[in-house]
């Protein structure tokens, strides 16, 4: 996976322009519908929508193919899964196992509604999966704090939102390190090991993790402390930030695109 | 009402849930305008006192503080973090732990924004922080992004913000290269001298230390046991046989000659006055036929041609997708038993070449052999047999409940029996003595153990070369020695030693050869004496050379001493010869 998931990806798009209030109401809706919707079809639009979104803010289409390589093992498994378990009128492909054995006896029918339902399994995921990192890496990660609190949040609240986004890539790289150095202690687990094996292996990578994310936090803690952060009940901001009207426009053409889906879906 | 910047009165303190008192009644007081260093080993309660003086101690860490600390007038105990904020600033190891936002703007508005300041005040103080820092244009960059002295220099600015008059600096140059322990120490004298501001700063720097501080308070154990200026301190002969820590190189030499019965004129702890010094010490001491040095000692010797364990040839690589050229064109060959030191820059290499001797990058092209294999075609864990890696941060790695299963990780991966594993493991045990730590919980070891428990752990896979990134980096004066005769003593035992370090004087006193990398290129390639032999050629990557050896290149000539010494014992002898001939004359 892409390093720099969650770090600002600097950019003059409009999507980069909008207020980071917009872009958190955005996400709710969009978080909304994607749970909310059942329909292969909208669910398919919401994913066009956000993959349009994705590349009108020129983020690095890579990304979106990474998400898609790390989410393939996962995919496979719900084909297989919902092809072979999900209730179903259209077989596509024959029982495996004759109807007449009882108990086990149908098993291994294919049914079109299991595909589908995979499919549709896998759009909302996709959706998903893309929603953070388009806010996240279009917006500056102390605008966003900025964000939530003028939308009420108090300061302390979001800033520790916003640090364990902080956190992320910091904590990737440092995944990277120890994995090589374990890799160096002749451990090959993390390249062909098993499944089993790569979970067994997880102390290993963890401990180290887990260990070295206190000890951060700690001097984190010092640092913050030695500046001030909580001593005052509000702070001030040398940024501002203001709604303009193409914030307006985006907020309003979101609500009226989750509503429009919300009402397709409730009478398909 | 005192008129001191910091007052410590009968100061003790211990962590919650401890009852050892990890300081011990400090009572001392640094005037406004003070530089103070603090030196001690690690342990010592170094970063201890620099909580207290900030306040943290015991305002938002708990524990027990006995006595009383005055800060800029205010007591620590009754007054409030915002408070003490404003009086006092501090600047930590870790450039990363202490950087938390997005861009250097935002990164210097943090503490102002926090104490409610008005914008247009906040954004003036942007303006003149990063002015004096000299950040001005680099606004909008990642701090992330920016390089090691940069980082520490835009800490110091964060801290700058908050407009305090005493500036704490913990082990604030430990994490940085060379030419970022000049920034930051340029820029806190100053800060001293310009504009006044009282700094303590812990640290092992001592040559630095003798330049700038105007008074040294050495810890052990949490109490104080000598403090004067850097000269009482640094000709104190019994301190230093007593405590491990570090005096500049010259006063190690003129401790040396004092204990021999010839004492300089003045306790020399500045080049000029060892240069001087020396100079009226031999003045009436006619030189010796000048004599041309027996070339390269220790150098590197003719090598058969057939025993290379690692051969790079030709490499290059490059960052993708960033599509940075980090590798040029780098051709080097190790025989086996050789000790090297790679040095340079952060950003000049160094780490890309090791990381390609390890196949954990397959070169972009050119080729890498190692031990006879080519590492675009072996496995990690195959090459890791036959080269070892000590990791910098030894944290990094560490996971296993007791030293003896961290250990043994390594060999049990390769699958070898238990009895196998079981040797390995005793003698990597003895080899870095730590026998009597087997059962401990690593993480809680100390942070030279724990360097110790990675070299084991590195060397229970048996590899015929050991490869060391910055293995000193946050180490003590004792840790760095202690790594540093394993390492000599693997040596020793015929294998091949390839370390990367910033530390030139251990690079001096234990490497045999040195690459010097710059820009992603091999600057030199030498015996170490040949390499600090060209000082210029060395400036040019940035790296001073060893105090002792500066001081010998600081010498006439006619002295005929040694031109690029190693270690201060070769000085020292050759003076002493001298001495002893003509005074038998």
């Amino acid at each position: 996976m892409s390093k720099s998931l969650v770090v600002y990806f600097p950019g003059q798009t409009f999507f980069h322009k909008l207020d980071p209030r917009t872009k958190i109401v955005f996400m709710v809706l969009v978080s909304t519908v994607i749970f909310a919707v059942q329909n292969l079809y909208l669910s398919g639009i919401i994913l066009v929508v956000m993959v349009a979104l994705w590349l009108l803010a020129r983020l690095p289409a890579s990304i979106v193919y990474g998400f898609l390589k790390a989410l393939l093992p996962v995919f496979i498994f719900l084909f297989i899964v919902q092809a072979l378990l999900y209730p179903g009128v259209t077989p596509i492909i024959k029982p495996l196992i004759p109807k007449f054995i009882p108990l086990i006896g149908g098993m291994g029918q294919v049914n079109l509604e299991g595909i589908l339902f995979a499919v549709l399994l896998m759009f909302r995921l996709l959706a998903m999966v893309i929603l953070l990192p388009l806010v996240s890496m279009t917006t500056p990660v102390h605008i966003l704090a900025l964000g939530m609190v003028r939308m009420g949040l108090p300061y302390r609240l979001s800033y520790t939102i916003t640090a364990a986004l902080n956190m992320v890539p910091i904590l990737q790289s440092e995944i990277g390190v120890i994995v090589d150095a374990q890799k160096l202690r002749a451990m090959s687990t993390f390249e062909k090991g098993s499944i089993w094996s790569k979970l067994k292996s997880y102390p290993v990578l963890v401990t180290p993790l887990v260990i070295g994310a206190m000890r951060r936090a700690q001097s984190m803690a010092v640092a913050m402390d030695a500046r001030a952060f909580g001593a005052m009940k509000t702070r001030t901001y040398i940024e501002d930030i203001k709604l303009s009207p193409m914030d307006w426009f985006f907020m309003i053409a979101s609500t009226l695109g989750t509503i429009a889906i919300l009402v397709a879906a409730a009478i398909i | 009402m005192t008129n001191n910047a910091i007052e410590l009165k009968q100061v003790s303190y211990r962590y919650a849930r401890t009852d050892k008192y990890v300081i011990n009644n400090l009572d001392f007081s640094v005037k406004p305008g003070e530089f103070v260093a603090v030196m001690g080993e690690n342990g010592a309660g170094k970063s201890t006192l620099c909580q207290i003086i900030i306040g943290i101690i015991p305002n938002s860490l708990g524990g027990r503080l006995k006595g009383d600390v005055i800060v800029g007038g205010l007591n620590t105990k009754e007054a409030s973090i915002a408070e003490l904020a404003t009086r006092v600033g501090i600047v930590l190891d870790d450039p990363e732990t202490q950087l938390f936002t997005t861009s250097v703007r935002s990164e210097v508005a943090f503490g102002p924004e926090n104490l409610n300041s008005p914008v247009e005040e906040i954004k003036e103080r942007i303006r003149w922080v990063l002015d004096v820092v000299r950040l001005t244009g680099y606004e909008d960059r990642l701090p992330t992004a920016l390089s090691g002295g940069q980082k520490q220099r835009l800490a110091i600015a964060a801290a700058l913000a908050m407009r305090p008059s005493i500036l704490v600096l913990d082990e604030a140059t430990s994490q940085v290269d060379p030419l970022g322990v000049v920034e930051v120490l340029t820029l806190v004298k100053e800060l001293n001298q310009k504009y006044g501001m009282t700094i303590v700063m812990t640290t092992d720097q001592s040559e630095e230390v003798a330049k700038l501080a105007d008074r040294v308070l050495v810890l052990d154990k949490g109490s104080l046991v000598a403090e004067g200026t850097p000269r009482q301190i640094f000709s104190d002969t019994a301190l230093f046989s007593r405590l491990m820590i570090r005096a500049p190189q010259v006063s190690q030499l003129g401790m040396k000659l004092s204990q021999a019965g010839h004492p300089l004129k003045s306790f020399p702890v500045s080049l000029e006055e060892g240069c001087q010094g020396i100079i009226e010490l031999l003045a009436d001491k006619p030189a010796s036929p000048p004599k041309r040095e027996p070339e390269a000692v220790t150098g590197v010797e003719a090598k058969p041609q057939n025993d290379v364990i690692i051969s790079v040839k030709d490499l290059d690589y490059v960052y993708q997708p960033q599509d940075v050229k980090a590798v040029k064109n780098v051709t080097f060959d190790v025989h086996k038993g050789e000790f090297v030191a790679i040095i340079g820059q952060n950003g000049s290499g160094k780490t890309t070449v090791l990381k390609n001797l390890l196949g954990l990058l397959k070169p972009t092209s050119g080729s890498v052999m190692v031990a006879g294999m080519d590492t675009k075609t072996t496995a990690v864990a195959e090459l890791a047999q036959h080269v070892g890696f000590v990791l910098q941060n030894p944290d990094q790695q560490l996971f296993a409940e007791t030293v003896e299963d961290e250990i043994s990780f390594g060999p049990r991966n390769l699958g070898l029996d238990e009895a196998t594993v079981k040797d390995r493991l005793e003698q990597a045990l003895k080899l870095v003595g730590l026998e009597a730590q087997r059962k401990e919980f690593p993480p809680a070891l100390s942070k030279g153990e724990r360097a110790k428990v990675v070299i084991a752990s590195a060397l229970a896979l048996n590899p015929e070369v050991i490869v060391l990134d910055e293995p000193t980096t946050g180490q003590d004066y004792k840790g760095c020695h202690q790594i540093m005769q394993i390492a000599r003593s693997l040596h020793e035992e015929g294998r091949t030693i390839v370390f990367v370090t910033h530390h030139m004087a251990l690079v001096a006193e234990y490497a045999r050869r040195v690459i010097v990398m710059c820009e992603g290129e091999i600057l030199i390639d030498d015996s170490t004496e040949r390499v600090f032999a060209r000082p210029e050629l060395v400036r040019r990557a940035h790296i001073i050379p060893p105090q002792i050896t500066e001081l010998c290149q600081m010498l006439p000539e006619e002295l005929s001493l040694p031109r690029t010494p190693l270690s201060v014992s070769q000085v020292y002898e050759t003076i002493l010869a001298r001495l002893g001939k003509n005074g038998n004359q």
